[in-house]
């Protein structure tokens, strides 16, 4: 296998997205086409480390791509959703407005996601990490008349925060005196833990933790879905998560005793229960989702974040979980919304029995995102609980009980979406076409899979980790410490008579949590948190308003003076210039001439 | 030697017609004979080199000069043509008068017209400076005139059009 | 083979002006199209056997003093280009066969005179190339028949006389002095001699000569009438390439090969650089005429150029060059965006233009990007360029220089964008609803150019390693 097949992995999609552009009627084809090759290729040359590199801008800046067992792995995970997804989206996008746009943005998007797994430089990294910032606001802008204004919204965020990252790369540069990833080790003391920072915003923000999240939902309601599977269910994790770890595995060396590893969980906690709480109260399928989305990166961020080895173990493996699980999830709601034609929670509810295949796949991947015992989101979580209790009761006490709202807000979305009454409207609803089954089956039976034979992808994780991480533990099959395995059983079955008696309460399957949603105290914060009031973005807004308008003055005083005295003098020497051209040109033979002789009397003197 | 001397009266009244005639166009050509009589005098001169630019530079030369009048002239009427010769004529009337006080001058101190001339270089004849030391100007040359035989048909073409 | 470039356009002249039955008119512009093809598409690769002086059977039987660096070939491609691109717009705007025929035939000979120009290394010769291309210009110029036209020529004539004058008497003291015209040898005596005062002269009436032909500040007189009197196709000609070969590329050309850099002559270069930058870009802002106010933004840009000559270094001329190369390509572009523009709305004068972007987003995007590129915006061309260029200069140690090479870029900004929203932005005025975007010729030319000015700044690695850094180690240090 020589190494220049990895340049393969980033050009087929990056042509093929290019050549969508010009082929509007056949640009599914097209996408299906190089998703399928992609996958060929990453499963030839998954199992082997392979690195290419060529010299490209100079100053030790070669175009470097790497392929060891982790990017291996990543790289799998990402051609087979990206598969997937455009199977799916071939019937989705069909018929909708400006469809070849998605497709080439898409298509172009994996090639940048691959690019930035698969660089060992990190400017070639950065190049690519960019790259995936435009692609998505190209992505979100192809959706709804709103989205555009999401679009700016999630590329401002990004913006800033890879902009922190790039500073943390320049500082890391220095401090390592290199620019290729895998010859950096780094301690985090003074500088290094300032560039460590700086790169932990730029790889959360990217997998859309707090306080970067804020795009996320407004996104849901508004991009294409197939986005949403995509970008922030799937994507954003794998690269986000993945260079957080590298972050703290490889390029700096995080040690438990350090300050930045309760910093990292404490971000992950945070997130865990904020955005669960939010996504609780949510009446629209894709936008609780997209909470979810938010939510279940805090327990990736909470695991890494450990250092530990149950921990870090736990939180790939609820990468890679939540990537199955929640893309299916997001495709069962653009089931819903092809079929239903909305999907507001109000609106819907009885289409279980309409839609049993995927009512189907939901009931499971919502039982693997709630931990439910034996799909994958359970393992996971309880590795990560493993590490999360050897760190502080704390921590895994904040996870536990994202776990518990979790688990209502699924039942309570599976309640008012599926079961309950059929309303009018949708009682002529049908079963997608199968093209968008397929994907949403495979990946529910994989949910199955990960979780029954956990093996399968526990032993490549841990082969990450390296053996003298590990001192000799394997973590794969049940988990052994059956107290916690209680709990959380206890939790899920607390959140079922919760749900329960939510509904026998308010009376319906979508009012189950209102109880919580209206208590005392908590009333006041969730209307103001509706109306965007934590959201940092807005409040960035206002202050940037603020001071925008302190600049204004500035601007006007500066705009003074360039009117008055920049242009004018300007203006004056160019009408001087005007005034000497008079179009005589004996007059330009006697400049010449005079040029000619202050040439000779200077050279000869 | 006496060779010299009639292409030394040739030059001299070629130059003098250059200078004189009442038409730009005949300047034109009579500039082009005066470098080409220059020119033989220097090969008999011994000085090939020389002599082969100086038919490359006339021939540049005369053909800027040739597109340049026949773009810029109108033709003209006889009575114009007659008045323009009056005033060359009266413009320059010293020119002639000049070269026969030079001349008297020159014969009445009979100078020496045998100057030392260098030995002619057995290598350097007008052949094989032309073929075997310069022949991408001799090529050049061809193009600039055939260029300017060109230009001088376009322009007479669509000046006859207007 | 090199010196089929001179001799193919020369052959395919005289075969299409013999009276054969199989050949028409029209074939001339082909044979145009195809022979500028052929040229850039062979300098893209300098590696090929073609450019290999041993294989040349023809110029070795002629004994011809042809040879070829990394500079020549990147002048090669540009001329190629240009020329290609000139054929293509001479074609949309002339209707009429005859002067079709007339046009391009004039384009196989320049085409063979600047090819000269670019390959010889005999001082003479380089003489002779110049005026081959010079007589052509003229009549290029003249064929426009307007009294403009014949006006602006009659500058271009009587300066570029007075050049040829320079050059020629300086050709003369250094045949006196060094007793060959070769470069090398010419080279070799200047390095060993000692610098009497008559080669100093002789080296300040060449460069003079050149200062006039290449438009610098203050011998620049003949440029604005000379560009905007001009017919489209052959503003285009002048502007993109004439003069950057006949000017500056000589001007590089007889530095690096034959006189060597001496500091005095730095300093002059540098000097009229740098007044040429600026003085050039503070009149372009005033311009209210769409051609004189390339035509003052292109002796700015020439400027840069001869300032980076100046420098001296490798690293400079390499700049030095792929400005060259990138003012070939976007001056080009912005000529034939004006055509097409002055080509429907029949003016030149921005004031009565605005919003026409809106009818011709092709020639909107393309002017975009060359006004970029020659303003210095990453990731374009130009950007690239000009950073070589003041890198090399703070490097050497001119400081105030490249100050001034920055700051002039703002102000090309300024005129650039200025142009750029009276033109093509805001809205569409009533009378001139009715205007649309050219046809294929000159969309294709514009969308030809703007692709090798992104391609240039984007693929920027290649560039570098291709040409770039061949040019700097060939001159060294």
């Amino acid at each position: 296998m020589t190494p220049s097949i990895l340049l393969l992995l980033v050009l087929i999609p990056l042509i093929s997205g290019i050549a969508s552009i010009f082929m509007p009627k056949r640009a599914s084809l097209v996408s299906l086409l190089a998703t399928t090759l992609n996958l060929l290729i990453s499963i030839m040359v998954f199992k082997q480390g392979l690195s290419y590199s060529v010299p490209w801008l100079g100053f030790g800046i070669d175009l470097s791509l790497r392929l060891y067992n982790f990017s291996a792995f990543i790289i799998l995970s990402i051609s087979a959703f990206s598969f997937l997804i455009s199977l799916y989206s071939v019937v989705f996008m069909s018929g909708r407005h400006k469809s070849n746009q998605f497709f080439s943005y898409f298509l172009i998007n994996i090639a940048f996601a691959t690019g930035a797994i698969l660089a060992d430089n990190f400017i070639v990294m950065l190049f690519f990490w960019e790259g995936l910032l435009l692609t998505m606001f190209g992505m979100i802008s192809t959706g709804t008349k709103e989205a555009f204004r999401t679009a700016i919204k999630a590329f401002i965020i990004l913006g800033i925060a890879d902009l922190c990252m790039m500073v943390g790369i320049a500082l890391t540069a220095h401090l390592a005196g290199t620019l290729t990833i895998s010859k950096i080790n780094l301690p985090i003391h003074s500088l290094g833990g300032v560039a460590f920072i700086l790169l932990i915003i730029g790889a959360i923000s990217k997998s859309g933790a707090m306080p970067f999240h804020s795009w996320i939902p407004d996104a849901a309601t508004d991009a294409p879905l197939p986005f949403m599977a995509l970008v922030p269910a799937a994507f954003e994790k794998l690269v986000g998560i993945y260079f957080l770890t590298r972050i703290c595995l490889d390029i700096f060396i995080l040690d438990p005793k350090s300050w930045a590893s309760p910093l990292l969980m404490i971000i992950g906690s945070i997130t865990i229960i904020l955005a669960v709480m939010m996504a609780l109260i949510q009446k629209e399928y894709k936008r609780l989702l997209s909470y979810h989305a938010i939510s279940q990166v805090g327990y990736m961020i909470l695991g890494v974040g450990t250092a530990m080895p149950a921990g870090i173990i736990g939180g790939l493996f609820h990468m890679i979980n939540n990537a199955m699980y929640k893309s299916c999830l997001f495709l069962t709601g653009g089931s819903v919304e092809k079929s239903a034609g909305t999907t507001d929670l109000g609106k819907l509810g009885g289409i279980g029995r309409k839609m049993p295949v995927t009512f189907a796949c939901f009931i499971i991947t919502a039982a693997a995102i709630s931990g439910v015992p034996p799909f994958n989101g359970f393992f996971s979580k309880e590795l990560v609980y493993d590490g999360a209790l050897e760190r502080g009761v704390v921590f895994y006490l904040a996870a536990l009980v994202g776990s518990f709202f979790t688990a209502a807000s699924f039942l309570k979305l599976g309640h008012a979406a599926f079961l309950g009454k059929i309303s009018k409207e949708n009682e002529n609803v049908k079963e997608v076409h199968a093209a968008m089954l397929v994907p949403m089956i495979i990946i529910a039976v994989a949910c199955i899979v990960f979780g029954v034979y956990n093996y399968l992808p526990i032993s490549v994780i841990q082969s990450v980790l390296g053996e003298a991480r590990l001192e000799g533990h394997n973590f794969w099959g049940f988990p052994a410490n059956m107290t916690l395995v209680a709990l959380s059983v206890i939790v899920l079955i607390g959140a079922l008579l919760n749900h329960l008696f939510g509904v026998k309460k308010f009376g319906s399957g979508l009012k189950a949590v209102d109880h919580i949603h209206y208590a005392p105290g908590l009333s006041q914060i969730y209307a103001k948190a509706e109306k965007r009031f934590f959201d940092p973005y807005d409040i960035g807004l206002k202050i940037v308003g603020a001071i925008a308008r302190i600049g204004w003055w500035c601007d006007k005083f500066i705009d003074w003076i360039y009117d008055n005295l920049v242009v004018r003098v300007t203006y004056i020497f160019s009408d001087g210039i005007r005034f000497a051209h008079t179009g005589n040109y004996s007059f330009y033979i006697v400049w010449s001439m005079v040029g000619m002789i202050a040439v000779l009397v200077f050279l000869i003197r | 030697m006496k060779l010299n001397f009639v292409i030394l009266i040739a030059l001299v009244l070629f130059s003098l017609w250059t200078v004189m005639t009442r038409s730009l166009i005949r300047s034109a050509i009579g500039l082009a004979l005066t470098s080409a009589i220059l020119t033989i005098a220097m090969f008999r001169l011994n000085s090939p080199i020389a002599a082969v630019f100086e038919l490359s530079v006339c021939a540049g030369l005369i053909s800027v000069l040739f597109v340049s009048t026949i773009s810029l002239t109108h033709p003209e009427t006889r009575e114009e043509a007659m008045q323009h010769m009056k005033d060359r004529l009266t413009r320059f009337w010293y020119l002639p008068v000049i070269v026969i006080v030079a001349v008297v001058i020159l014969s009445a101190m009979r100078m020496n017209l045998h100057f030392n001339l260098p030995t002619p270089d057995a290598e350097k004849d007008v052949q094989s400076v032309m073929w075997n030391l310069r022949q991408l100007d001799l090529f050049g040359q061809i193009i600039v005139l055939l260029t300017g035989v060109f230009g001088v048909v376009i322009l007479l073409k669509e000046a006859k059009k207007k | 083979m090199i010196s089929l470039l001179i001799f193919m356009p020369f052959l395919a002249l005289l075969i299409l002006n013999i009276p054969f039955k199989d050949i028409t008119k029209k074939d001339a512009f082909w044979a145009v199209l195809a022979l500028s093809a052929l040229q850039a598409g062979i300098s893209l690769f300098p590696n090929a056997s073609f450019w290999d002086s041993a294989s040349d059977v023809i110029g070795n039987f002629f004994k011809l003093n042809l040879a070829i660096d990394s500079l020549s070939i990147v002048l090669l491609f540009c001329i190629g280009t240009v020329t290609f691109i000139t054929a293509l717009v001479a074609k949309h705007f002339i209707t009429d066969q005859k002067r079709l025929f007339n046009f391009t035939s004039l384009l196989l000979v320049i085409l063979a005179g600047m090819n000269g120009i670019v390959m010889t290394r005999d001082i003479f010769s380089l003489y002779v190339f110049i005026e081959i291309a010079a007589i052509a210009s003229f009549i290029l110029i003249a064929m426009n028949k307007d009294i403009d036209a014949i006006e602006g020529a009659f500058k271009y004539l009587i300066l570029s006389a007075i050049a040829t004058t320079m050059m020629l008497s300086s050709i003369a003291l250094i045949l006196l002095m060094v007793g060959d015209t070769d470069l090398s040898v010419i080279s070799y005596a200047m390095k060993t001699s000692e610098r009497a005062p008559i080669i100093m002269a002789a080296i300040g009436l060449f460069i003079c000569g050149l200062f006039i032909k290449g438009g610098l500040v203050p011998f620049h007189g003949w440029l604005p009438d000379a560009y905007s009197s001009a017919s489209a196709p052959a503003s285009v000609l002048l502007a993109g390439i004439v003069t950057k070969t006949v000017g500056i590329y000589t001007l590089m050309r007889i530095m690096i090969s034959a006189f060597g850099f001496d500091n005095t002559v730095k300093t002059i270069l540098m000097l009229v650089g740098t007044v040429s930058i600026v003085f050039g870009a503070l009149a372009a802002i005033g311009q209210a005429d769409f051609k004189r106010m390339l035509a003052y933004s292109s002796i700015s840009q020439v400027g840069y150029i001869v300032l980076g000559l100046g420098c001296g270094t490798g690293l400079a001329i390499a700049g030095a060059a792929f400005h060259l190369f990138n003012h070939a390509m976007f001056k080009s572009l912005l000529f034939v965006n004006s055509a097409s523009v002055e080509l429907e709305t029949k003016t030149r004068d921005m004031n009565k233009m605005t919003g026409f972007g809106q009818k011709m987003p092709v020639a909107a995007f393309t002017s975009a990007v060359a006004t970029l590129s020659a303003s210095g915006i990453p990731p374009l061309a130009g950007f690239w360029s000009k950073l070589i260029i003041v890198m090399a200069l703070w490097a050497a140690g001119h400081y105030a220089y490249a100050a001034i090479a920055v700051l002039a870029s703002v102000i090309t900004l300024a005129y650039f964008l200025s142009m750029q929203r009276r033109v093509f932005f805001g809205k569409l005025s009533g009378e001139l609803k009715d205007i649309r975007e050219t046809a294929g010729g000159l969309v294709l030319s514009a969308s030809i150019l703007a692709a090798i000015t992104i391609g240039a700044g984007v693929f920027f690695p290649f560039m570098l390693n291709v040409f770039i850094l061949p040019i700097a180690n060939m001159i060294g240090r």
